[in-house]
């Protein structure tokens, strides 16, 4: 049996210590009637058999490596050093649990404070908490803290957040009477503010690569005490302006750019950073330093009566497990990379990004839609984008994201990301195909 | 000896050799610079000695007995990692053609028929990734179900001995929760389930067996009381371990469940998740689940969005991919036999435990238990040892302590779960130890009271960590 030590003799001697004569008469208080009368799975097999069974799925993907990928759209294909995947595969990290037992688990605290400081460092806010599920919950659960320090019913979202994004904190406030509204445009959100307003949101870049700053909603929003939230990507944070330097008071987004490789979606990490005079409105967990008895550096699981193990049905959140690990692992790329790696991620972004933009300005069926600067993103139309895309991949490349997914209006439109993984020759390989596609060819 | 936070590690130069050298000329315009980034340059050998001195720090099931009750901390077995790590799985980008993916679709749709054959369910979400979101999820579909029948109940009951996230979750979903109080067996009492249930009620969320190890056995009693008053039933999988292939939350009468397949399924808990927390309905609510779910027409999966009645997304994407190909794994090795025999162990070691135990410390439910076990220290505590200072001592016999002060409504409780993987002689080494302890009580509290004694710090001032806000580091001077 696999996974299981204890031999026959020892269940027999177990058995017999507790007086029982089968393991089945443990269950003899369960009703016969909802009792399973057989197995209700196929026998299992063995190690070797489930590797080729599962081997033989795996064969059916094609990977990004195996074409040119330019997908973006909220996750990305960065390059992640390969003592990244040593570290978190440590046991000591990998197979342990929340830290509740501070004294045995220093490790993990201390790697979460430094996370939790390395996320404040980019960010240029006050104080992280040690993560939540995913960059659109994470949004999701800035939107509640918010309704709960403003105590009002509105939230105004400026368009251009990652549609998924809207969509979960649709789902996480659809048991709720608060309202959501969006808007298009800066002047339209400042028209907007009012006595009733909790939230400003705004994502940055935004969804469609734009690097915009709502400066002056910002600064309208103190007049109303209106909190601001800005959703950001973290390696944007190499190069751009931060939210701290914005003076919003919660800033969030997806970690997964930090070092978690693409896995199909998941698992990344949602992250948070917060104004200081916010803390207590803070969801997740939150690592703190303090002294053991020897007043010796220590670091614990604090401000613990905002959780739901103590406050339940009134805790900030009812979010108990994270993503540890993968705050973890963000934690490990920073350190890898340091400011100048991570400058260098963003920068090189920029580059690569800007070269196919302005190589597919020499296409003359291609347009730009959408105007503004960008950093690793940005929007491209042509027309019969959706056959145009799927012929790009049966040459070998992912040319973007089709928009017309998510928004009726933009059937033409593609989102091109470009990350340090594609060279030169890709983003000439993919102008080359796009021609071939355009010419009929 | 201590170790410095990685912010005050000597600075290495700046020069970073993990990325290409960037070629086309383009520069980002200063007005939007950011003022300088300061975090520190290290070389890849300060990293990895920062983070292996970290790791030695920790307990971890790979190195230690961790009968944490509530939290399954079974091994994990490696091949799940191998698979989770192959790159025809882990170098798929989310967005690329659906024809690209349909392997890793097959793996999500076999794998959900696998969860419905064992939990009797119709159909499943892999969104959720925990407990608590695939609580949250599963109180929003309740909602709407109600709503689109016409109804908006208002409540939603949970029993005493529920874990936080359940209130915490029927609240994130609009409802007010309703407590039920347990009776001397430890279990959910009917007559005053009888008292508030009625058609105000949207659902009532039950883990069975409960979190004091002990099974719900008049549960299909339950169900006949929510069936009369119009509510669901929800089942909290925490513990849905004691139970498989033994029954199914279906013939026990759920509606809506979560299963932890960090918990159950053995994906490791990495400090704390990811896990996923995948949730499964019944036929009448699977039109509730969030979209897109993984469908198979004429032999080609795809992705479905098209489900109006849908609560919407609770993530980008589909769900933590790399936890589900670790719990895939795990039930195609384990298979209908395994899985039973997991939990026939499971109770097994439980019980033993237990038996060898009641002596020293206060079993408060003397009935067989399933998979965990709740003992009570209050009569230790009479002699001024807490529960506290027995988990401290058994972190100096390099055991993790069970879970402490849960449920609530055992005094002093400390909540044992052994869990299948662990041999008898890790048993016997536990029950020695804890009797040793129970001695130390008499013959030497002050060795209870000044425990752990080992571990890098002694034991830690939680208190001042509230005081001093210390939530990150800053720079001398800062």
């Amino acid at each position: 049996m696999p996974y299981i030590l204890n031999t026959e003799n020892d269940r027999q001697a177990m058995l017999r210590a507790i007086d029982i004569e089968s393991a089945e008469k443990l269950f003899s208080f369960i009703p016969a009637s909802i009792k399973a009368k057989e197995y209700l799975l196929d026998k299992g097999c063995s190690e070797f058999s489930a590797l080729q069974k599962i081997k033989a799925q795996a064969a059916k993907n094609t990977t990004v490596n195996e074409k040119k990928s330019f997908l973006g759209a909220g996750w990305y294909d960065h390059y992640v050093p390969a003592a990244v995947f040593d570290i978190i595969s440590k046991p000591q990290f990998l197979t342990a649990y929340t830290p509740y037992q501070p004294e045995c688990s220093q490790g993990i605290l201390q790697a979460i404070y430094e996370y939790q400081t390395y996320m404040c460092l980019l960010t240029g806010m006050d104080v992280s908490n040690a993560s939540l599920f995913d960059g659109a919950s994470a949004l999701a659960e800035s939107v509640l803290m918010g309704l709960r320090i403003a105590k009002k019913n509105k939230v105004l979202v400026l368009k251009g957040i990652n549609p998924q994004y809207e969509n979960v904190l649709s789902t996480y406030l659809g048991g709720t009477t608060y309202i959501i509204e969006e808007v298009k445009t800066i002047e339209s959100a400042i028209s907007k503010l009012d006595d009733e307003t909790a939230c400003f949101v705004f994502q940055t870049p935004d969804f469609f690569g734009v690097i915009n700053e709502p400066d002056e909603v910002i600064s309208e929003c103190k007049k109303y005490g209106i909190i601001t939230v800005n959703v950001v990507n973290p390696v944007s944070l190499g190069i751009l302006k931060t939210p701290g330097e914005r003076d919003v008071d919660i800033a969030c987004g997806e970690g997964q750019p930090l070092g978690a490789g693409l896995n199909y979606g998941g698992p990344g990490f949602g992250f948070m950073t917060a104004n200081i005079k916010y803390v207590r409105q803070m969801p997740g967990r939150i690592v703190g330093k303090t002294l053991d008895l020897d007043g010796k550096t220590a670091y614990c699981l604090t401000l613990q009566t905002r959780e739901q193990h103590i406050r339940r049905e009134k805790a900030t959140s009812n979010i108990c497990s994270n993503q540890s690990l993968n705050a973890i692992t963000a934690g490990v790329y920073l350190a890898l990379m340091g400011s100048d790696g991570l400058s260098n991620v963003a920068n090189i972004c920029y580059d690569r990004a800007h070269y196919l933009y302005n190589r597919l300005g020499e296409i003359k069926d291609v347009r730009f839609s959408v105007k503004g600067e960008f950093l690793n993103e940005f929007v491209w139309n042509v027309k019969d984008a959706f056959d145009v895309l799927a012929c790009m991949s049966d040459k070998g490349v992912y040319a973007g994201y089709l928009l017309g997914n998510d928004y009726p209006d933009m059937k033409d439109s593609v989102l091109t990301c470009c990350t340090e993984k594609n060279s030169k020759a890709d983003i000439d390989f993919f102008v080359n195909k796009l021609k071939e596609v355009l010419d009929g060819v | 000896m201590g170790c410095k936070v990685i912010f005050d590690i000597t600075m290495r130069e700046k020069k970073n050799s993990y990325l290409p050298e960037f070629s086309c000329g383009y520069a980002l315009p200063e007005k939007f610079k950011r003022k300088e980034l300061c975090l520190p340059e290290l070389g890849e050998l300060d990293v990895i000695r920062h983070y292996n001195k970290l790791s030695n720090k920790n307990f971890s099931v790979d190195t230690h007995f961790y009968p944490l009750g509530s939290c399954t901390m079974k091994y994990n077995p490696k091949i799940n990692d191998y698979i989770a790590g192959l790159e025809n799985f882990s170098a798929l980008h989310p967005l690329q053609p659906i024809d690209d993916v349909q392997g890793i679709l097959e793996v999500l749709y076999t794998f959900q028929e696998l969860l419905c054959s064992l939990t009797g369910m119709s159909a499943f979400t892999f969104q959720p990734s925990s407990g608590a979101q695939g609580e949250l999820t599963g109180m929003l579909i309740a909602r709407k179900f109600h709503e689109l029948n016409g109804r908006r109940p208002s409540k939603v009951i949970v029993p005493d001995t529920a874990h936080g996230t359940n209130p915490a979750s029927a609240a994130m979903a609009g409802f007010d929760t309703v407590i039920v109080k347990s009776n001397d067996n430890g279990l959910v009492d009917i007559n005053s389930l009888k008292d508030i249930m009625d058609e105000s009620v949207a659902a009532i969320m039950l883990t069975n067996p409960n979190t004091l190890g002990l099974f719900e056995k008049d549960i299909l009693k339950i169900r006949e009381l929510a069936d009369k008053a119009g509510a669901l039933m929800y089942y909290d999988g925490a513990n849905f371990n004691a139970l498989m292939g033994v029954t199914t939350p279906r013939m026990m009468g759920f509606d809506i469940i979560h299963l932890n397949l960090h918990k159950s399924f053995s994906t490791p808990h990495g400090c704390g998740g990811p896990g996923a927390g995948v949730v499964g309905v019944t036929e009448k609510l699977k039109d509730f689940l969030p979209v897109p779910i993984v469908v198979k027409d004429s032999g080609r999966y795809r992705l479905n969005y098209d489900m109006k009645k849908s609560v919407g997304k609770l993530r980008a994407f589909y769900g933590n991919i790399s936890v589900l190909l670790r719990a895939y794994t795990y039930i195609l090795r384990l298979g209908g036999d395994g899985v039973k025999r997991v939990s026939e162990n499971a109770v097994l070691n439980a019980n033993y435990i237990k038996e060898k135990l009641k002596d020293d410390f206060k079993a408060p439910y003397d009935d067989i238990c399933m998979h965990e076990v709740v003992f009570s220290c209050i009569n230790q505590k009479e002699k001024g040892i807490t529960a506290l200072d027995i988990a401290k001592r058994l972190i100096d016999r390099d055991i993790h302590p069970p879970t402490m002060y849960f449920p609530l409504l055992v005094k002093e409780a400390l909540m044992v779960e052994p869990t299948e993987t662990e041999s008898k002689e890790t048993l016997d080494y536990f029950i020695d130890i804890m009797r040793k302890i129970n001695s130390e009580v008499e013959t030497n509290p002050s060795i209870i009271k000044n425990a752990p004694v080992t571990m890098p710090v002694k034991r830690v001032d939680e208190v001042r960590a509230v005081r001093d806000m210390d939530f990150r580091w800053h720079k001398d001077g800062d």
